[in-house]
């Protein structure tokens, strides 16, 4: 590692993991380290099973979980939208070749204390118990609007200007109720609080559009899920960036990040060796004093040895509680998934909850969550920081990504790393760079 | 429209730096040989799919190289999910890559449980220096018992070996994949490949 590089990538977080690729592909030379002796960091799936309870310090598994390396647990828990920008990422970066997916099974939205399957076509909503009769035609009407929507095409916007036009007010043009709203703006449109009701419109529209797209790929939901779990992603992406010449090296201590007197980033010294560079990328744990401390996400994986009740027993799904329902500002999310991912070991499953802290007590905060799942085995409940970068990097050539949040899909995710990107190289990524042919020729 | 799809096996490579598993993969996609001064490592080999014609059935051999992340000992464990074989590469002339191939192996086993093992020496052609034995060789096959299917040896330089062991390779995975696939159908526990989405509704639907 005694070498210049163009840039040292710290962490191997599905984030860094994908800079770290695109960078390689770009052509620089790439160093790319991890204090730990897997891939993932915080973004791993953890194997086996008696690892989980190691980090949790918890007795070991007793012989009714199977065998240990039936498990992949993630730590964090997420699902990719069918038609957005991960899947765009892996297909224009050809890392859709080392994986497979299955599709999740069923999305749900709790409201007054049970669960109903989120409608997402106009036959579904007509069948919904979520609303009443003349409800039904009105969110059909609503549907229908979103769907003919073209943002270039001001015919298809029925009055309502894409940028001009808050959200709240075309709830109110289309007559829908404070339930109706409440669904659409979380379980379709996937906003965490209420803050885009008084926003211009086109963001949920074209969030809601995603929704729908992303559902008419596969089927039953919008959503995708890695078989052997999400840490199969940032292992991907460390292959491309491998394939096109970066360096990887495991379980390398950063003792420490060296500076020119301009403060600009000249290296990183790691077990008595330097490792020179022109930029350096990295999540916030590597610079703890470059980043603020925004928020804290609380994020609990239980295992069960069932489905969760009155999902129609499906092997995979998530549910969605908003805000509101449970007097609080920000949304609540379980996603579950099970032994059908090989994740887990025959006839088990493990759900996540996971929602932004807001109060002292954030095991009180995920109760009403917890008590949908029912009986649950084992369970961990972690609380991290939220951090964002102090600075955009330009005078310290030190890129830093933003902690992953309590989003349930990658949206965030890809948006931050495209910035990083940006922020990097000055440029867009240009996905063209790309060789599609990488090995795909056949005889 | 409907294709008969030819079954495809993941085939992997390991071992350490430098035994040549990346040469072995350039003589399966193309016949050729590159000396160690004009190539540049394993840069941008990733797989190659290859057909073979066996007991009258028809298989793909999809093979994959490692990227050369095996020279700081951090190949991905994806490397090793849904392989159906792995080959361990070590070099007859060196007695190291061949004390190491017990650690590769269990890798393998742990990642990949399924894969059906090979284990082949190569540099053949390095004829007076060649350290280990044939001996050697079945030594190793005993003590890790039933675990490893054949052995092969090989010359990328000369060519020597290596179809014969591609094509020993593709006849016993087609009498294994037989029974992999009814089981497969059975349990319809098939995962979703993504592949291209056409460009036109990409984001411009929405954006523009």
């Amino acid at each position: 590692m005694d070498e210049e590089y163009d840039a040292i990538v710290l962490g191997t977080g599905l984030k860094e993991c994908i800079i770290s690729g695109m960078l390689s592909v770009s052509g620089k030379k790439v160093l790319h380290m991890d204090r730990n002796k897997y891939y993932g960091g915080e973004s791993a799936s953890i194997t086996p099973l008696e690892e989980l309870f190691t980090k949790y310090e918890a007795p070991a598994p007793n012989e009714s979980y199977g065998r240990g390396r039936d498990w992949n647990v993630d730590l964090i828990p997420k699902f990719l939208m069918a038609n957005g920008q991960l899947v765009k990422l892996l297909i224009h970066t050809g890392v859709t070749r080392y994986l497979e997916f299955k599709s999740v099974e069923g999305s749900y939205v709790y409201k007054g204390g049970k669960i109903s399957k989120v409608p997402v076509d106009e036959r579904e909503a007509l069948a919904s118990d979520l609303m009443g009769m003349f409800e039904k035609r009105r969110f059909k009407n609503f549907l229908v609007f979103v769907q003919d929507y073209r943002e270039d095409d001001p015919k298809t916007w029925k009055d309502v200007d894409p940028n001009n036009t808050n959200m709240a007010q075309v709830y109110e043009k289309f007559g829908l109720d404070k339930n109706t709203a409440d669904f659409t703006g979380h379980a379709l449109a996937l906003h965490r609080d209420d803050e885009y009701l008084t926003k211009p419109c086109y963001d949920t529209i074209r969030r809601i559009k995603l929704y729908s797209d992303s559902l008419a790929r596969y089927g039953k939901s919008p959503y995708l899920y890695p078989m052997y779990g999400l840490g199969e992603l940032p292992q991907g992406f460390a292959r491309l960036s491998a394939i096109y010449g970066g360096t990887y090296m495991l379980d390398k201590p950063i003792d420490e990040i060296i500076y020119d007197d301009n403060g600009k980033v000249v290296g990183v010294k790691s077990g008595g060796e330097m490792a020179r560079c022109k930029q350096l990328y990295c999540d916030p744990t590597y610079v703890p004093d470059r980043v603020d401390k925004v928020s804290k996400v609380v994020r609990c994986v239980c295992l069960m040895d069932h489905p969760i009740p009155n999902t129609k027993d499906a092997l995979s799904t998530q549910i969605i509680i908003p805000q509101k329902q449970v007097n609080r500002n920000s949304d609540i999310y379980i996603s579950m998934v099970s032994y059908t991912h090989q994740v887990a070991a025959k006839g088990w499953f493990i759900a996540m909850v996971s929602t932004t802290v807001e109060t002292n007590n954030p095991e009180a905060e995920i109760k009403p969550a917890l008590d949908l799942l029912g009986p649950i085995k084992q369970k961990f409940m972690t609380v991290t920081d939220f951090y964002t970068p102090k600075e955009d990097g330009r005078d310290s050539q030190v890129f830093i990504s933003k902690s992953y949040d309590a989003t349930t899909h990658f949206e965030t995710t890809c948006l931050d790393v495209l910035d990083v990107y940006r922020r990097g190289t000055g440029e867009d990524f240009d996905f063209s760079k790309v060789r599609h042919d990488l090995g795909d020729e056949e005889q | 429209m409907t294709t008969l799809k030819i079954p495809e096996q993941k085939v992997i490579l390991c071992g350490e730096y430098g035994v040549g598993k990346s040469s072995l993969f350039r003589r399966f996609t193309s016949n050729i040989y590159t000396t160690a001064t004009d190539r540049q490592s394993t840069l941008g080999l990733d797989h190659y799919s290859k057909r073979y014609h066996v007991a009258g059935k028809d298989l793909k051999l999809q093979l994959w190289d490692t990227g050369g992340m095996e020279r700081v000992a951090s190949i991905t464990s994806s490397y090793y999910k849904f392989a159906d074989a792995a080959i361990l590469v070590f070099s007859l002339d060196s007695p190291e890559s061949f004390n190491m191939v017990s650690q590769h192996l269990l890798d393998i086993v742990s990642y990949a449980e399924n894969a059906k093992i090979y284990l082949c020496g190569n540099k053949s052609d390095l004829k007076s220096l060649i350290q280990v034995t044939d001996s050697d060789m079945a030594a190793f096959c005993e003590q890790c018992q039933t675990l490893v299917a054949a052995t092969f040896k090989s010359s990328c330089k000369t060519g020597e070996g290596v179809d014969e062991m591609f094509s020993y390779i593709a006849m016993q995975l087609v009498d294994s994949n037989r029974s992999k696939f009814e089981l497969e159908k059975l349990t319809e526990n098939n995962g979703i490949k993504i592949t291209h989405f056409e460009e036109s509704d990409d984001l411009n639907k929405c954006s523009c």
